[in-house]
């Protein structure tokens, strides 16, 4: 399922990243990789805000959709 | 040959601190070619033969950000004798990914662990020898905060560059992957420069667009290449590019796993997390925003802020250099010109903008202060689903927050915005919040035409917002804007104490470039403007002039006035205070307050209320404060414009675009002011009735480009598979 379904305070590990750009790439830069471990800090409308690694990164919802867990 | 040393690093992981450490004062601030983000260049103290580079901070060597274009473009084809590698040590797994990259590149690499202190009071541990080990390269450990270690860094990377160390290649792809890279390293020897061997194989093997074009290889070595990678992907099930990025951090796991000792297991929330818990919280957030900016605004505008401006312009510049000063030059027996000139024009004229610096200091200290603590990196994520509706990034509030205090900072806040478009239609629109600067307009027509009304300041921030989401609904419909907003991703800082230092430092930067251009263009205009319309052409010869309607400036005045008639103020005065408005907008109640007769003005003009109603009546007043609040902003913004757009057809652009708005704002507002006064209907009435019509026609049209964009993407998306 897309890591917007995840509730706040949850922390999942992510299976897949969905869309084949740079934008994919930008997200393995800032620590989003496969077998990773990501947790929701806060949710506004689908927007989140995640920690990964040890930093705290915010993400739209659509980016968001395409981060599955 | 002096020995360049370049920092490169993650964004906010101490570089700039290191870097100001390391040089001192012998810094400056150039422009790379092509693009707009600064890079900065000094010397090391102690050793003037060591050049020491300050790279845009960085995740990662794909072209992603603009800084990442400029920092790659510098490394690989400049080529520093060493690179000092900063980590930020509490972050080490995510900071790795970059230093991997750094490494393929066959320069001497430094690794700086940062920000150790903080690993040490989290309980944690990193082993130095393993670390070193591992990577095949120095590692040693800082504090830029407390200045501990940096020089001793800098000079192991400069020993690193003599001995032309270069870091031996860590073990960072296995099985069929480094059997892939070996093949592509193989076929692409002999085209390649060969100490950075390993990069190009990497960045071919991910099918890097960037580098297949600068490679410019034959097509059956790139169908060569191309079977390698994909019996590689074949074999793992995977893109390339997913191959390389699971690898690489693969890699720093087991680094990670023999090097560091962490006490805690991870993901338990920190004191920062539970701050974001509440003011980002879905009811929260933007009653607390509006609290946090009401007590901003107050204190530089209303309280602290007035009482510095105020002390300032009466008691500095009104009696104890101004008063004193003509006393003296009377005294002195100066020619009565030579006092106008300096009394009135330079001091009078350069005096009513340092005026504002105090106030303008102060907002920027309040708003450096936010961004330090690490809350404009979450007003940004809060702004982003409001600012997404009208085509543009929650990444543009923050330059527009600025500009509601000073338009040339906050067109430099823009640069922080990755995505091209998003950024120039932030440049384009940002002054339209009436800035600092403004004020004093909206001051003397709400004091002269309405009043003294608060409606007036309130409105004209309403039609500073308007006109923002107008622009961005309406440009974003254009061939220029075409495209789906940049997704938004952004890393938000911890929070912490603002450091001091680092506070003054960013609020002198703002302000420096407000008082600079006081005492050079606004100094140079203010004898211009005062030798204008002192003197006059009469008799057929130049003299002084008492009566300032036959002065020069009024000539020049009454040419450029029919171009404002349709917007209702005509007379050359009106026209005059416009232009010189462009110089400063402040100037334009100056500029009322020498044309009226009045050497000096309070800064909302009081003086000159009533000779102003004369000329003006309420609707005339408002379609002028309109004009001046939109149109082409000061000099010194218009500069930072240009600098930012990096292109003299993007700035034409931009300012055309905004004396355009402004002028179409202004004529319906007027003409249609008019008709409802029972003007009748005249010409202007049908030119402001076309123009509010092709306005609402560019709002609610279909967005043409948006869709064919998007139909292409899917097209081209189709044709793949």
């Amino acid at each position: 399922m897309p890591l917007t379904m995840a509730k706040a305070g949850e922390t999942v590990v992510i299976r897949k990243i969905m869309g084949r750009d740079e934008v994919r790439q930008h997200l393995a830069e800032l620590g989003f990789a496969v077998d990773g471990k990501v947790t929701v800090v806060n949710q506004i409308a689908g927007n989140l805000i995640l920690k990964v690694k040890d930093s705290r990164v915010a993400l739209d919802r659509n980016m968001a959709m395409r981060i599955l867990i | 040959m002096d020995i360049r040393i370049a920092l490169a690093g993650n964004p906010n992981c101490g570089k700039t601190t290191l870097f100001n450490d390391l040089t001192g004062s012998a810094q400056y601030v150039g422009n790379w070619p092509g693009v707009t983000v600064e890079r900065k260049e000094g010397r090391l103290k102690g050793r003037r033969d060591v050049v020491i580079e300050d790279l845009p901070g960085i995740y990662s060597l794909s072209p992603y950000t603009l800084e990442e274009v400029v920092a790659r473009g510098y490394l690989v084809k400049e080529r520093p004798d060493a690179i000092l590698n900063i980590v930020d040590g509490t972050n080490i797994e995510r900071n790795l990914y970059l230093t991997t990259q750094l490494m393929e590149l066959g320069i001497p690499v430094v690794v700086a662990v940062n920000m150790m202190d903080l690993v040490q009071k989290n309980g944690d541990a990193i082993s130095l020898d393993k670390l070193g080990q591992m990577l095949g390269c120095e590692v040693v450990t800082m504090s830029a905060l407390k200045g501990q270690g940096s020089v001793e860094a800098a000079l192991r990377a400069v020993k690193a560059a003599q001995e032309k160390k270069e870091a031996a290649l860590p073990n960072v792809f296995t099985g069929s992957v480094e059997r892939a890279i070996a093949h592509i390293e193989e076929s692409i020897a002999e085209v390649v420069d060969k100490r950075s061997l390993r990069w190009h194989a990497v960045k071919l093997f991910e099918r890097d667009r960037k580098e297949r074009e600068a490679l410019d290889l034959s097509p059956a070595l790139k169908e060569r290449l191309e079977a390698h990678i994909a019996k590689c992907e074949e074999e793992l099930d995977d893109d390339a590019e997913s191959i390389i990025t699971n690898q690489r951090y693969a890699y720093i796991r087991r680094v990670v796993e023999r090097a560091v000792r962490k006490r805690a297991a991870g993901h338990a929330l920190t004191a920062s997390d539970r701050i974001d818990r509440v003011v980002t919280n879905r009811l929260l957030a933007l009653p607390i925003f509006a609290a946090v900016m009401a007590f901003v605004y107050w204190v530089s505008i209303s309280t602290v802020g007035d009482w510095v401006t105020g002390w300032t312009n009466d008691v500095l510049f009104g009696e104890m250099i101004c008063g004193n000063l003509r006393a003296f030059m009377e005294g002195a027996g100066c020619a009565p010109w030579l006092t106008g000139l300096v009394a009135d024009g330079i001091v009078g004229g350069v005096g009513s903008v340092i005026g504002f610096v105090p106030q303008m200091l102060i907002l920027f200290l309040m708003l450096s202060i936010l961004e330090d603590v690490g809350y404009m990196a979450r007003v940004a994520f809060i702004m982003d689903r409001i600012f997404r509706k009208f085509g543009l990034s929650g990444k543009s509030f923050i330059p527009m927050l600025i500009s509601s205090g000073c338009g040339v900072p906050g067109v430099m806040a823009s640069r922080t915005i990755e995505n091209d478009r998003d950024r120039k239609m932030t440049v384009m629109t940002t002054c339209f919040i009436p800035c600092g600067a403004k004020m004093p307009i909206i001051g003397l027509f709400a004091g002269a035409l309405f009043g003294g009304s608060g409606l007036v300041a309130t409105s004209a921030y309403f039609i500073g917002v308007a006109a923002v989401i107008l622009s961005g609904i309406l440009l974003k419909k254009t061939k220029l804007f075409a495209g789906d907003p940049a997704p938004f991703v952004m890393e938000l800082p911890a929070y912490h104490v603002p450091a001091a230092a680092n506070v003054l430092r960013s609020t002198w930067e703002r302000g420096w470039s407000f008082i600079k251009r006081a005492g050079t263009v606004i100094l140079a205009s203010a004898v211009i403007l005062w030798f204008l319309q002192s003197f006059g052409v009469v008799d057929g010869a130049l003299q002084m002039v008492e009566d300032n309607n036959t002065s020069l400036l009024a000539a020049i005045g009454n040419v450029v006035a029919p171009l404002f008639a349709p917007l209702g103020f005509g007379s050359w005065k009106a026209a005059v205070a416009t232009f010189t408005g462009l110089i400063a907008k402040e100037n334009v109640v100056g500029t009322f307050g020498v044309l009226y007769g009045f050497a000096e003005v309070a800064e909302d003009g009081a003086e000159i209320w009533s000779l102003l109603a004369q000329d003006f009546t309420q609707l005339t007043a408002y379609s002028f404060m309109i004009f001046n609040l939109l149109c082409a902003p000061c000099f010194a913004a218009m500069g930072a414009i240009k600098r930012e757009m990096n292109s003299a057809k993007w700035t034409f652009t931009a300012i055309g675009y905004m004396c355009g708005f402004a002028y179409a704002a202004s004529l319906i507002v007027y003409q249609l002011g008019m008709l409802l006064h029972g003007g009748g209907f005249t010409v202007g009435t049908a030119a402001a009735v076309l123009a509010l019509a092709a306005l609402v026609y560019l709002v609610v049209r279909k967005n043409r480009h948006g869709r064919a964009a998007g139909a292409a993407t899917s097209v081209r998306a189709a044709s793949l598979e």
